[in-house]
């Protein structure tokens, strides 16, 4: 993580994920009415799947472009 | 007697196993305890997924999905970070500083970091006293696979489940609970995801959306938060919901799962595995129990002409069980015992190791022992694993209340004690002893005080948090770690990860 932190995409990495847990604290005010996507997905599990998404999405990029430690 | 016969050709391909890890183990400490630090990607995914998806994720996540609705998923999806950010931030230097320096366990990490004997004895107290229960529930689910599918005591299942451990573990140590979980966990996802089509197949011919539409009619409430009011049970509102997500992103530092990451062979391992664990895991897996928990078993309890009508309390921790029983052929619940047996030995077979090897490396050769031979180690982690094992058997049997609890309000509080002095030690210069235990005591006292007093979820929460901003300010209040300990944990480490795999 100290490693992470020492470059600017490590930096923007870190902040990518940060800020899509805090997008998953502010989503459950949403969750108070039914609400179904695709024919059965519920709001709870479509939130996280967004946040698993973004995180898949961030790793792919930073960890195969700019992975800090030598192959 | 078909089942008879499966459950003991399963029993016999799992001993065979055992046999054949022990005739190739290099009876060393360091190979018995951490598989000779040689595990792969392959090896290292199955070893951890199916340590942390154990027979709770297959009886007490739906069936708690099935009591509250669908937000609880939210702790789901904080584990889910939580194992990852383990991997992907903390892994490669924990790995790193261990492999350097013949370190055997994650809390003689920790005690050489802060210098302190006191955490070596803290930390495995802590964390036994959170592991035990959650071992029983793993006993306590083949339990009660064996009650739903042939009606016979809980026990029963409870003691098959003893032996195999007991097989698996004295013979074969972590490489052969590593093989062993591939197996395992095979049989497990194949049940799982199995019982789910095939259920699905036979009762919902217009497949999810005719189940939803049941549900829709006949218990809306089932399909958003708060869920349905469950006596004696708090409603999920906004804030458990954010205290469950925070609950599960204290994921990475579960023990058994650190551990994992001191039997890693190389560090390309923890550039790839994070893939495996959002992918494989993550979207995957977990879509598999909160189908069953959240939408099908909900809508067969609620629609008419019904074979397993509306159960509540603890006896919805087996609703899958009993859902698979009632519907599928007799031979395929077999399959699906099968595979609740297999989750509890995937997990409760790393986490006896984990305990085994806090008790015999950290308590008896910290304190006790410390000119031990390799020999002497590996016979106290072995004796450790029976007297853990007796001693869960025994909560299994007393099984005070809901499996989904023993995870959620007793297991991983715990487990989140040691998680502010676990991340600083190992990323932070900074962090003192005087920091470490002065957090690791105050929230524990919280946590044992919430326990004792039923106190509200939020203390529960809050114990985790109190325990990290003490860990800070008293870090900051007293003098700074010395610099032999700078260069150990620092930067030989970054030395060392800088250099070609």
């Amino acid at each position: 993580m100290r490693e992470i932190f020492r470059h600017n995409p490590g930096r923007i990495f870190l902040i990518v994920l940060l800020l899509s847990l805090i997008g998953m604290l502010w989503v459950p005010r949403y969750f108070f009415e039914p609400r179904i996507f695709f024919g059965w997905l519920s709001a709870p599990y479509l939130a996280g799947l967004i946040l698993i998404l973004i995180w898949l999405i961030a790793y792919l990029i930073y960890f195969f472009r700019y992975w800090p430690y030598r192959d | 007697m078909l089942s008879i016969i499966v459950l003991g050709l399963f029993g016999i391909a799992v001993l065979w196993m055992a046999v054949y890890g022990y005739r190739i183990s290099a009876k060393t400490a360091e190979d018995y305890m951490l598989a000779g630090r040689g595990i792969g990607l392959i090896v290292l995914f199955f070893l951890t997924l199916f340590g942390i998806s154990s027979t709770w994720t297959f009886y007490a996540y739906p069936g708690f999905l099935y009591r509250h609705g669908p937000a609880f998923v939210y702790f789901i999806w904080g584990c889910v970070a939580g194992f990852v950010s383990l991997y992907m931030f903390f892994g490669p230097r924990l790995w790193a500083v261990a492999k350097l320096n013949h370190f055997l366990s994650p809390v003689e990490v920790l005690a050489q970091r802060y210098e302190s004997k006191a955490l070596r004895a803290i930390l495995p107290l802590i964390i036994l006293a959170s592991m035990v229960p959650y071992i029983s529930i793993e006993s306590l689910g083949v339990g009660l696979g064996f009650k739903a599918f042939a009606g016979v005591h809980e026990s029963v299942g409870i003691i098959y489940t003893t032996v195999l451990l007991i097989c698996i573990i004295l013979l074969g140590g972590m490489r052969v609970t590593a093989w062993t979980n591939i197996f395992l966990g095979i049989i497990y996802a194949t049940t799982f995801l199995g019982s789910l089509l095939w259920v699905i197949n036979r009762v919902f011919p217009d497949g999810l959306p005719q189940a939803l539409q049941i549900l829709s009619a006949t218990n809306p409430e089932l399909l958003s938060a708060p869920g349905p009011m469950v006596e004696g049970e708090p409603l999920f509102g906004y804030p458990i919901i954010v205290g469950v997500f925070i609950t599960g992103l204290m994921a990475f530092s579960w023990p058994h799962i650190v551990m994992g990451t001191l039997t890693v062979r190389d560090k390309t391992i923890f550039k790839w595995f994070p893939l495996l664990g959002i992918v494989a895991g993550g979207i995957c897996f977990y879509t598999i129990p909160f189908i069953w928990g959240s939408l099908v078993a909900p809508a067969i309890s609620h629609m008419d002409g019904t074979l397993v009508p509306v159960v509540s309390g603890k006896a919805a921790d087996n609703v899958v069980q009993v859902i698979i029983t009632k519907y599928l052929p007799g031979w395929f619940s077999t399959f699906a015992l099968m595979g609740v047996i297999a989750a509890a030995l995937s997990t409760a077979a790393i986490q006896l190791m984990t305990s085994a090897i806090l008790v015999s490396r950290d308590l008896i050769h910290g304190f006790f022992k410390p000119d031990a031979t390799d020999r002497q180690l590996i016979i106290w982690t072995k004796l450790s694993v029976i007297g853990l094992l007796i001693l869960s058997v025994g909560i299994a049997l007393w099984n005070p209340v809901a499996m989904a609890l023993y995870l959620t309000s007793i297991a991983v509080p715990g487990f989140a004690q040691w998680a502010p002095c676990l991340a600083g030690g190992i990323v932070w210069k900074r962090g003192t002893k005087q920091g470490a235990i002065a957090g690791v005591l105050v929230g524990t006292a919280m946590l044992v005080a919430a326990f004792i007093f039923h106190l509200p979820s939020f203390v529960i929460i809050g114990s985790f948090i109190v325990n990290a901003l003490v860990y800070v300010i008293v870090s900051l209040l007293t003098p700074k770690p010395a610099e032999h300990i700078e260069r150990m944990f620092f930067d030989e480490v970054e030395e060392f990860l800088e250099e070609k795999a």
